[in-house]
Formats: structure tokens, sequence, C-alpha cells
């Protein structure tokens, strides 16, 4: 199964994202935050990262350009969840190379057709 | 003319963080605060010596501030009816379906104030609502204080003071500055209003199920 790292600072979104992602079978880590995140994606692989974006130590966006700048991450999706829906701050994730955005509060269906989808 | 004389005292506006300058405010004579007015499912943060009111009835609203950063807000929200199927079709779990609407406004709200500077450690909550006041089956105002008690717990964020349950709805009037609350029951003849403005709400949410949007760029 799958592989997918999932950042977030908040545990309740953290459970929420964790238990919709094992229910359908996947493998699941989190982290708490972006430095968190790069540390984890450093010792380990992952075929998916999914982010939150307004976080303590590293935001979202940041984690992103830094994954991208790994070789074992520079073809990996690397999705958004967030409460931001702006068309500026879409443009900004778009820029720093992540594959999609995902507003919240997120439907758990359609998270898991999004996340199966980017996987293809 | 004390009308007159209240229109002269009445001071300029502060101003308004970013992103909330479509929210109506109005002096409010009583308090001598401008003041602002939350519907369910709207929240509302300042760094200004304003108030935030809102009317309660099964919902919820957490009055929260950093006393530090002198940066505040207040939340109004509710769960949707639990209407997952019992046949276990929905692949997403339960919890999932029926939280996450409470935890977006909790997080909503939390993100805004550290955005302006708070610090998540510094936070003083007080949590308010959840009377039982809508004419149905389950408690839903119980259900609602159960909600924001554990994911308060779960966000290791203690809650500083609270007045939850009950059978009369609540008008709330915050001042962030200060952290003061004033919270009056109201009676049960203004129950009717609110609980029509709740059940309203309520269908949104139902309405909203599909989620927040998703775009792909490639």
């Amino acid at each position: 199964m799958p592989r997918i790292l999932t950042v977030d600072d908040s545990a309740a979104m953290r459970q929420m994202v964790r238990v919709t992602l094992t229910s359908a079978g996947y493998d699941v880590e989190q982290a708490k935050d972006g430095r968190e995140a790069l540390d984890i994606a450093n010792a380990s692989t992952f075929d998916l990262v999914i982010t939150d974006v307004n976080m303590p130590e590293m935001d979202g966006l940041t984690l992103v350009r830094h994954l991208r700048g790994m070789p074992s991450y520079r073809h990996t999706p690397l999705l958004v969840l967030t409460t931001e829906g702006s068309a500026e701050r879409k443009m900004q994730g778009r820029e720093a190379g992540a594959t999609g955005w995902l507003v919240k509060p997120f439907n758990p269906d359609r998270l898991l057709a999004t996340v199966a989808k980017v996987l293809k | 003319m004390p009308e007159i004389a209240q229109r002269t005292l009445r001071p300029v506006p502060p101003p308004v963080v970013r992103g909330f300058e479509q929210i109506q405010r109005f002096w409010e004579p009583d308090t001598q605060r401008w003041t602002v007015k939350i519907l369910p499912g709207e929240y509302y943060v300042t760094r200004s010596d304003e108030a935030i009111t809102t009317v309660l009835g099964s919902c919820i609203s957490a009055c929260i501030r950093d006393p530090v950063a002198k940066v505040g807000g207040m939340n109004h929200f509710m769960l949707p009816e639990d209407t997952t199927p019992r046949d276990g079709s929905a692949r997403g779990a339960p919890v999932v379906l029926s939280t996450r609407y409470g935890s977006h406004a909790m997080e909503s709200l939390i993100n805004d104030l550290l955005k302006l500077g708070a610090v998540r450690e510094r936070l003083e909550i007080k949590v308010f609502g959840g009377g039982r006041v809508l004419a149905a089956m389950t408690d839903i105002g119980k259900r609602n204080i159960d909600f924001v008690k554990s994911y308060l717990n779960l966000e290791r964020l203690p809650i500083t003071a609270q007045d939850v349950g009950g059978d009369q709805p609540r008008k709330v009037i915050y001042f962030p500055t200060e952290g003061r609350v004033r919270v009056r029951k109201l009676r049960p003849i203004e129950i009717r209003g609110i609980s029509d403005r709740e059940k309203l709400y309520m269908e949104s949410l139902r309405a909203k199920d599909e989620g927040g949007d998703i775009e792909l760029f490639t």
C-alpha cells in the first residue's frame, strides 16, 4: 500500500486525515510541522505528502519547496490541505511546486478520490 | 436629546483585520464599544478594543485571545446531524464526517489569531452555549459541548472558563482586549427564533457536505 505523510499542527486535523486515509488502507505517518516533516521525509520515503499551510517552525509552502529540491521527492505528489482558499495563496502553492490544493473542511470520500488520482 | 448626544460621542470605528472588511459593525451605547454580531458559521478576530456578540441555542462559541499579543476572536458553530449510513457504506470514518465542521470552525479562528501574532501556549479560551433548545430526539447541544471539549483536549488547549448546557439560550458579549465575557440567559419565549436559525444553519451544513474546493495543478 502507498505510504502517505500528513503534516498539520492541529492534532485534531491530523487525526481526521489519518483516520480517513487508514480507512482506505493507506500506510500513514504524521508530522506536526514542516521541520518535523522534512526530517521524517529525509529518513524515509513516501508516495504522497499532504500538508497544511499555516504551521509553526516551518510552514507548508516552505516544506513543499524543500521537498521539490530533494531528488527523491522531485516527482512525488505533494498536496496542500488548508483553511486558506484565495487565488493568491493557491498561486503561491503552485509556484512552490504543489501538485494540488484542497480547501478545508474536507469531504473524506473526495479526499480519497483525489489521493487515488494523484497516486496513479 | 440623549440620542444626539450619544451620536456625537460615538468614536471612529477601529481598524478591521484584513479579510473581515465585509463584517458589519455597530456602535453599542450600553457597552460603549463598536460591536460585531456574528451568526452561525461565522467567526471574527480583532486587534482592537471592540465587542463581539452572538446568540447561542445549541450552538457553541469559543472566545479565544492572547492577552499579551492583544488579539482575540470568537466563532459560532455546531456539528451537523450524524447522517452516516449505518450499513458502513461511507468509507471515511463517521467521526470525520460529523466533526469536520467543528474542527474547521475552531482551526479557522485559532489560525487567524496565530497569524495576528498570538502564541498558542498563551491562548485563553472560554466556551459557551450547547443548550438543549432544539426539539430533537438527540441532545444536539450536548454533542456540541462534547465535541469542543474533546477537540481542545486533543489540541492540549485548556479551557479557562465555560458556561455550557442547560435549557436556555444565551446572549454572549465578548470583550477580547479585557477577556471579559458577559452572558445573559434568554427567556424560553425567545427560543423559537434562535432554534429556527440554527435549523437553517444545520440544513446549510448538510448542503455543504461535499467539503471545500479541490484543485489539481497538473
